[in-house]
């Protein structure tokens, strides 16, 4: 079965894909209250995530969760670079696993706190 | 025939009261006592697993009754034989003071004995002696406390190990255990925010007089709460009698959590928030807590939930699947079995309401709440039909979002609520409980100490 990842939207990220073909690709959660991407992937693209990092897990819908911050923040960079809700994005996302790591790691002690 | 619920008596007949509020008499009870300071426990890694103070506020303001001390080996073995203490009351757990050989050599104390334990320093508490035993092998008896899939077939699915976080307490444990009753002889003060939401049994039985409150219905929490959970207060709130449950009460388990729970001040200061938001209004509605470590041992913790909240003086308890659960080590309804149709192998061939010395709080066993966008509405499982449109409030889903900084729907978060959690990210530099939040609290603790 293929496995799923939600990249949820807020308004900024909204903002970066304005006019693109991926506007129309977003997908409305929670009666339209929250806004998301949904990138799929093979089993074999899949397990190379699963591998790269230990805390992530398949939910029962077989989406993939419990990745790092900086997983979230990569793959909508890789979205955007690429106009693709697909292979192209996850193989992006897979080049840059170090660097997740490295601020992953950072992410245990440290998260910026929101303003509001 | 009366259908009228009323508040439930103490479990065990009376609620312990072992608090001296008299600062000279306190003085007098430690005169010329050998003294100990009271020390975390520590996992392998060196961090804090559990504090004994937390269990000696809990025991001496009557959260426990009718625990009145650090158990002796019979009581011990009674427990892990069948769930009840000696006088025949039921209770989950072994609860003891531990020390190691050396610090009992040091101490030179002997059965007859009084220790003043001392805590951030200062005279706390008395333990007067009357049993010195010893733990044979500590992880043995871990694995004693919760059970076995072997033993225990009907609920324990998998062997406990290191990230069970109760397993990990009880294996941490020193092996000398002094045994007999507590007495706090110097009345600690309540640490901000944790003051105003301090309702130990004979105050909460008070407040729910003051209220008029017949009927009150607990809700468990480790958690800050989000939408699912504010509409799960809400709608097992409609339990009652011939009316609603009069009052809603959220206690929340304080002490040492699992890295990736929020921090204790968020989660007692976001349940605040939704009744100053006036999502469930405050006439209806109280925030308190109990000092605990979470052993998270799902059936045994809900006994344990029961005894408290029975002693507060609640008519009725909410449970969930995965109640006070870790990982999969427990079947994910052994808390409602456990209130259903009993657990034959932790003793109770029946439900621990209809056992002898069993409890009298009743439980609402609920399944749980999602939203629907069809329904267009926060909907319960057993009424909402759209299975497959149905969007949950999944735990990690939720935190994900937390963790990126989002700014949350209000169908996920109340705004008030997330503010709070906002509020202690930026106090801790952490939206959750990590080694460095662990360690800071451990040196903080919710308390201080009067000079004497
Ligand atoms: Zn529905």
């Amino acid at each position: 079965m293929a496995k799923s990842i939600a990249v949820l939207l807020d308004d900024k990220r909204i903002g970066a894909v304005k006019g693109s073909d991926l506007e129309g690709k977003i997908e409305q959660m929670f009666g339209g209250q929250l806004s998301c991407f949904i990138v799929e992937m093979d089993d074999a693209k899949a397990k190379q995530v699963m591998d790269a990092f230990d805390t992530a897990r398949v939910d029962s819908r077989g989406f993939i969760t419990d990745v790092p911050i900086a997983f979230n923040r990569v793959i909508f960079e890789e979205i955007a670079r690429t106009k693709s809700l697909g292979a192209e994005a996850v193989d992006g996302v897979l080049a840059r696993v170090d660097e997740i790591q490295k601020a992953a790691a950072k992410e245990k002690e440290f998260l910026p706190c929101p303003e509001f | 025939m009366s259908i009228l619920i009323e508040r439930p008596p103490p479990h065990g007949g009376r609620l312990e009261e072992r608090v001296v509020h008299d600062p000279e008499l306190g003085r007098k009870l430690i005169k010329g006592c050998p003294t100990f300071d009271i020390k975390a426990t520590l996992d392998d890694s060196g961090t804090p697993v559990r504090n004994v103070y937390r269990e000696i506020m809990s025991i001496c303001y009557g959260f426990f009754s009718p625990v009145d001390g650090s158990m002796h080996k019979a009581e011990v073995d009674r427990i892990l034989k069948e769930r009840r203490l000696l006088n025949d009351w039921v209770f989950p757990y072994p609860l003891v003071f531990d020390i190691s050989e050396e610090d009992l050599k040091n101490l030179g104390v002997g059965v007859g004995d009084r220790v003043c334990l001392k805590l951030k320093g200062k005279p706390f508490a008395i333990l007067d002696i009357d049993e010195i035993w010893r733990i044979d092998n500590p992880e043995e008896f871990a694995t004693k406390v919760f059970g076995t899939p072997e033993a225990n077939p009907e609920v324990v699915q998998e062997p406990f190990d290191k990230k069970m976080p109760g397993w990990v307490i009880y294996k941490s444990l020193n092996r000398v255990v002094l045994a007999g009753k507590f007495r706090i002889i110097n009345e600690p003060t309540l640490l901000p925010p944790f003051d105003k939401f301090w309702f130990p049994p004979v105050k909460s039985r008070q407040e729910y007089d003051r209220r008029g409150w017949r009927t009150v219905i607990n809700h468990q929490t480790r958690n800050v709460p989000h939408i699912g959970h504010e509409f799960l207060m809400k709608d097992a709130g409609y339990t009652g009698d011939m009316e609603p449950c009069h009052g809603i009460q959220v206690n929340a388990i304080i002490g040492v959590k699992r890295p990736g729970d929020y921090p204790d001040e968020a989660i007692i200061e976001g349940h605040a928030a939704v009744n100053e938001g006036g999502y469930i209004k405050p006439e209806r509605h109280i925030v308190t807590f109990t000092l605990w470590d979470m052993r998270y041992g799902n059936p045994l913790e809900s006994m344990l939930h029961g005894i408290i909240r029975q002693n507060m003086g609640c008519t009725h308890h909410m449970f969930g699947r995965d109640h006070a659960a870790v990982g999969e080590y427990y079947e994910m309804f052994a808390t409602q079995t456990l209130w259903s149709k009993g657990i034959p192998s932790y003793g109770f061939p029946a439900s621990i309401n209809d056992v002898p010395y069993g409890l009298q709080i009743r439980p609402q066993n609920m399944k749980e709440f999602w939203y629907c966008p069809v329904c267009n509405e926060i909907a319960y499982s057993e009424c909402c039909g759209h299975t497959k449109e149905k969007q949950k409030f999944s735990g990690s889903f939720v935190r994900g979002m937390v963790a990126e900084g989002l700014f949350p729907p209000k169908v996920i978060f109340r705004p008030e609520v997330y503010k709070v959690i906002v509020k202690w990210w930026k106090e801790f530099g952490y939206p959750f409980c990590n080694a460095k939040y662990v360690k800071e609290k451990e040196k903080r603790l919710e308390v201080d100490l009067p000079d004497m």
